[in-house]
């Protein structure tokens, strides 16, 4: 049902080896699209920056380290910190009078060099032992970031961002900051179905199911890992200039902490390690699982007159986060895409479900 | 493209499926609505749901007598937990809803807040956090921290000192323990001018937030011999600096922190140990105001309560009844200007800062809010721990204005010059 | 230089860091076992603590009575988070592990503030105030006290492992497929490792609430204590002793020698530092044992 895959006969090679063979994937991503373009038409500025706003934002970043984690197989608990270097190396460039389409870039490659830097230690160890000197990372780059206060902005340690201008178009108001987070969300998604059909992205799954295979195999892990995270490292720093430009606009240095590396991965973890599809998914439940949370709260308080004591209702959402970590590792580790796939498949051979593949 | 219209509208309608959300009507009566959202779960649980209590009593009282001039006030309370995308989505939501004003109680989510409230045209509460030079209104119309920033309390500790030494802090040894966040380090400058001014010796002593281990700051500290001990910080920081102070044996009646010491921080310290601390009281303190009898009386005597009965009249609730008195005066005033409203930010914001010599019976120092001054006139005490509770040693004061003014004009006039 | 003042921050920091070791205990006593990290070893400190408070100020136990009782009753739950949660996890990445133990942090911290009050809260084991001079020195009494009992805890966990249980629990940790075919129940084994980390954390949050009062800051014992299993080696216990006195020692002096220069606190960027520099240079750690593959 929906999904139909009668009558599709592909007479030449490509069409076999599109992104999407079935017509309604296509459809669907049409749909999908069109509704995101024209949703500040439709929706109230409510859900436009409350909502859609940082879901791209977060999605994009959350693609980002899915590249490393789900792709290569490299574990980075300090994400947030690489975001925060792309954040902080564009808005000085910005303010010091760069177009911001150069500032943004600039930001992407300052992330790049230092989170090549993460991936040094990437090739001395792996595991556990990564994870710790990632996070180490994270309290070194925090450390800097807030202590120099030429970073970090003066006695305030808060950094306006200018108005900017993208293209010639001011970036004020709700329209043009949603189409560039848009833009920028558009161009990392289709980067990321890409790149499994490169050289690199094959390169970077043999690391991820053995390095020293590869390696025999005639991969460079050296070069590859450190490319890895080059290239996670970039949208990182370029995502983290969207955000400061378009949702932050001042940033401050607890904006960057091991709080928001830990979000993203729960996002990759919950929406799907090693798919495109998850991370919109996993950013969609763990941003707004408490916000949704909390509004039914209040709901229930005001209207029902039931409520809860402040303390337990205050937490109930952070309990809640915890629990989908916990609930998604236990009972899918695969995470939401794996849900949906399970779904798409249901449906791509009902009613006959013997003749699943 | 095959595409058909059940599986448009199925599609669809799972896309709608989460803005689908819940929003409540209210009867038509005149309202103002208020939009709360502040941190119960993260940096700021020390003090939120005691000073949101206190908002809330407060705003029972005026409901259950009728509102005020004839407007209702509804306050709605999310948790934003001091994470931005929640903070924004409660701002956008309280727009949405017709908010007029909005308290965030969190120096990182008000200050992201800034431009958007500067925008929008709604009135932020910035009380006790947020960027110390709000209080320049010509700079930031719409942000109102209504209290003493921090650069007023470190004047005031330091006028408090002075005093002490009968006039002269010439050659005195000032130690400034702080935590080392933006928040912590914010009264240095003014120190700094102040350490000019009259002579004393500033050295500052910075601890790692959150402050839960400060066992290497504070044998320097004894060791530096200081007339005089400043500690800065928050929450559990407070509660650790306090001890740690006492473990070093330092002499608690010349130790000072600043409007961030509450009666539950000192039952964590110990109430005999701490006997003799001092900090900057910006209203007053205990169950004795009228404000406070009448909530005991009208809302919590009723079970009308929003919280615990043994948490009313703490310092951080009053600081609450506090800021929710100054937002109802701004009603009454906005009210008195433009009956007939119609209730949006700039009506709030007129009323709000014409606020003039209120004191809510007794609550507070009498403070007027100005299309400038927006920190309602720089006045304080200081209040002394007697192991039981905090007795003013000071009347309601203001000092070293001069110094605290010229910081705040020369932040918010970077602030003009980049920002907008 | 004021070498009165760096004696007696050594010395200050020889406890605190013994302190800090009793968290890191159970983080190695698991690695050693199972080699999973635990990232919720803070938020399981904190929990002790709260439980502990809990028996004694809303039971009304007294002190001497309600902390065997937490300790107990930790035990359990360690047991059951072993049972309920980790042993789904194995054969599954590490990313896996590692993330859902960070879950279990994030949800202990909200659930115990949630129930308890996000407030800070007192707990008075007696451990006296009081200043205590030793010449010019000024030791801090009940983190010496305090430290003490960490090392006596951590000793007692040494004597463990020579107990008819703690040899089965070195096989374990040496190859658990050989312990299985002897006849050895792995499953078992790690179970009560957790439990006795949980144990242990438990301990350390009842000294660290007695210190500092129980709030969720007690979670951020975490990485003070990563850095102490890493610098010793994450499967060695007498590695935990000594990199805990470093570390200690290393946050205290940097606190007085390092603040002034950089003018902040540096008290947790030692710790990271002191992670990456060993994980960089001796990346089994001081007394680990060398089985690191690189590539």
């Amino acid at each position: 049902m929906f999904y139909r895959r009668a009558g599709i006969r592909h007479t030449r090679y490509q069409d076999e080896r599109q992104l999407f063979p079935l017509g309604f994937d296509r459809g669907l991503i049409i749909v999908v699209i069109a509704i995101l373009l024209a949703a500040p038409f439709i929706f109230d500025r409510l859900y436009v920056s409350g909502y859609l706003l940082p879901w791209l934002i977060w999605t994009s970043a959350a693609l980002g380290l899915n590249l490393l984690m789900g792709w290569s197989g490299q574990i980075h608990l300090g994400y947030g910190a690489v975001m925060g270097i792309g954040a902080y190396g564009s808005v000085h460039l910005v303010r010091l009078g760069v177009p911001l389409e150069i500032a943004m870039i600039a930001g992407g490659l300052l992330s790049a060099t230092i989170g090549t830097m993460f991936g040094g230690a990437a090739l001395r160890m792996k595991g556990i032992y990564l994870a710790m000197a990632t996070l180490a990372m994270q309290y070194v780059v925090d450390f800097v970031i807030s202590h120099s206060s030429v970073i970090s902005g003066g006695s305030l340690a808060t950094l306006q961002v200018p108005p900017v201008r993208f293209l010639g178009i001011p970036l004020q108001g709700d329209l043009p900051t949603y189409y560039l987070a848009f833009g920028v969300c558009f161009v990392i998604t289709l980067f990321m179905l890409n790149v499994r059909r490169t050289s690199f992205g094959r390169a970077l799954a043999a690391l991820r199911e053995k390095d020293y295979a590869a390696q025999i195999l005639g991969i460079s892990t050296f070069r590859y890992k450190l490319l890895a995270f080059w290239v996670s490292s970039f949208i990182g720093g370029v995502v983290g200039s969207v955000l400061a430009v378009t949702y932050l606009r001042a940033i401050s240095p607890d904006q960057f902490h091991i709080e928001l590396s830990i979000q993203i991965l729960a996002m990759i973890i919950v929406g799907g390690l090693g798919s495109v599809l998850g991370p919109f998914f996993g950013t969609a439940l763990i941003l707004f699982a408490p916000i949704l949370l909390n509004n039914l709260l209040g709901f229930t308080a005001s209207t029902l007159g039931w409520s809860l004591p402040i303390d337990l209702r205050a937490h109930l959402p952070l309990m809640a986060y915890g629990a989908l970590v916990i609930g998604f590792l236990l009972y899918e580790p695969l995470g939401l895409a794996k849900i949906y796939a399970n779904f798409r498949n249901y449906l791509l051979v009902w009613p006959f479900r013997h003749a699943q593949r | 493209m095959s595409l058909d219209r059940r599986s448009f509208i199925a599609g669809s309608a799972a896309l709608a499926a989460p803005f689908a959300l819940p929003v409540r009507v209210f009867a038509q009566e005149k309202i103002v609505r208020f939009s709360l959202p502040q941190d119960f779960t993260r940096i700021y649980t020390f003090v939120t749901s005691e000073y949101n209590q206190g908002q809330r009593d407060y705003f029972t009282l005026v409901n259950d007598r009728g509102g005020v001039s004839g407007y209702k006030i509804v306050a709605d309370i999310t948790d934003h937990a001091n994470d931005l995308p929640r903070a924004i989505e409660a701002y956008e939501r309280g727009k949405r809803e017709g908010a007029v004003l909005i308290d965030p109680l969190s120096t990182p989510v008000a200050r992201a807040l800034v431009p958007r409230a500067l925008e929008d045209k709604i009135n932020m509460i910035t009380a006790y956090s947020g960027r110390s030079d709000a209080a320049d209104g010509s700079a930031f119309p719409y942000v109102l921290p209504l209290s003493i920033n921090y650069w007023t309390q470190a004047g005031l500790i330091i006028e408090q000192f002075k005093k002490t030494e009968k006039g002269s802090l010439k050659g005195k040894k000032i130690v400034f323990v702080h935590i080392d966040t933006p928040f912590g380090k914010e009264p240095l400058p003014i120190l700094n001018v102040l350490a000019k001014k009259e002579g004393y010796e500033l050295t500052a002593f910075p601890y790692t937030p959150p402050g839960n281990d400060q066992s290497a700051i504070w044998p320097q500290v004894r060791r530096a011999r200081p007339d005089f001990v400043i500690f800065w910080g928050a929450g559990v920081g407070q509660t650790v600096a306090l001890t740690e102070a006492i473990r070093n044996g330092l002499p608690m009646d010349r130790v000072s922190g600043s409007v961030w010491l509450s009666e539950s921080d000192m039952d964590v310290v110990g109430r005999e140990a701490a006997k003799g601390v001092m900090k900057v009281e910006p209203c007053v303190g205990g169950r004795e105001p009228k404000v406070i009898k009448d909530i005991l009386a009208e809302v919590v005597g009723k079970g009308k309560g929003a919280g615990p009965e043994n948490k009313v009249g703490t310092a951080y609730y009053n600081y609450g009844v506090q800021m929710a008195t100054l937002m109802v005066e701004g009603v009454r005033k906005a009210a008195e200007k433009a009956p007939n409203g119609p209730v949006t930010g700039p009506w709030l914001n007129e009323g709000l800062r014409s606020i003039t010599n209120f004191t809510a019976e007794g609550l507070l120092p009498p403070t007027t809010i100005t299309k400038d001054d927006h920190q309602g006139g720089g006045m304080g005490r200081i209040a002394r721990w007697d192991g039981a509770k905090f007795v003013p040693i000071t009347d309601w004061f203001s000092a070293n204005q001069d110094v605290v003014w010229e910081e705040i004009r020369k932040n918010s006039d970077e602030f003009k010059k980049t920002g907008k | 230089m004021d070498w009165i003042l760096l004696a007696e921050l050594s010395a200050n920091g020889v406890f605190v860091g013994l302190m800090y070791a009793l968290v890191s205990l159970g983080i190695v006593l698991i690695y050693k076992t199972s080699g999973t990290a635990n990232l919720a070893q803070g938020a399981i400190a904190m929990t002790g603590g709260y439980v502990t408070w809990a028996l004694a100020t809303l039971v009304g136990l007294p002190m001497w009575l309600a902390i065997p009782i937490a300790l107990v009753g930790m035990f359990g739950f360690g047991l059951l988070m072993e049972r309920i949660a980790l042993r789904r996890m194995i054969g599954q990445p590490v990313i896996m592990t590692i993330m859902l133990t960070l879950g279990v942090e994030i949800m202990l911290r909200g659930l115990l503030p949630g129930i308890f009050g996000a407030a800070v809260k007192r707990l008075d084991i007696g451990l006296p105030q009081q200043p205590l001079f030793v010449g010019e020195l000024l030791l801090n009494r009940s983190t010496l006290i305090g430290g003490s009992i960490s090392l006596l805890l951590i000793l007692l966990s040494l004597f463990f492992f020579n107990s008819r249980f703690g040899v089965v629990m070195r096989a374990v940790a040496d190859d658990q497929t050989a312990s299985w075919s002897v006849g050895i129940r792995v499953e078992r084994a790690i179970a009560v490792a957790w439990g006795l980390a949980a144990v242990s954390a438990t301990a350390a949050g009842v000294l660290w609430g007695s210190t500092q009062g129980i709030d969720w800051s007690l979670s951020l014992l975490l990485i003070k204590a990563l850095a102490i299993a890493i610098l010793g080696g994450l499967d060695s216990i007498p590695g935990v002793l000594v990199a805990g006195v470093i570390v200690g020692v290393a946050e205290s002096l940097a606190t007085g020698v390092l603040d002034p220069l950089v003018g902040g606190g540096s008290r947790d960027v030692v710790a990271a530092v002191i992670i990456l520099v060993t994980l960089l240079l001796k990346p089994h750690g001081l007394f680990g044992r060398h089985h690191i593959e690189r590539v």
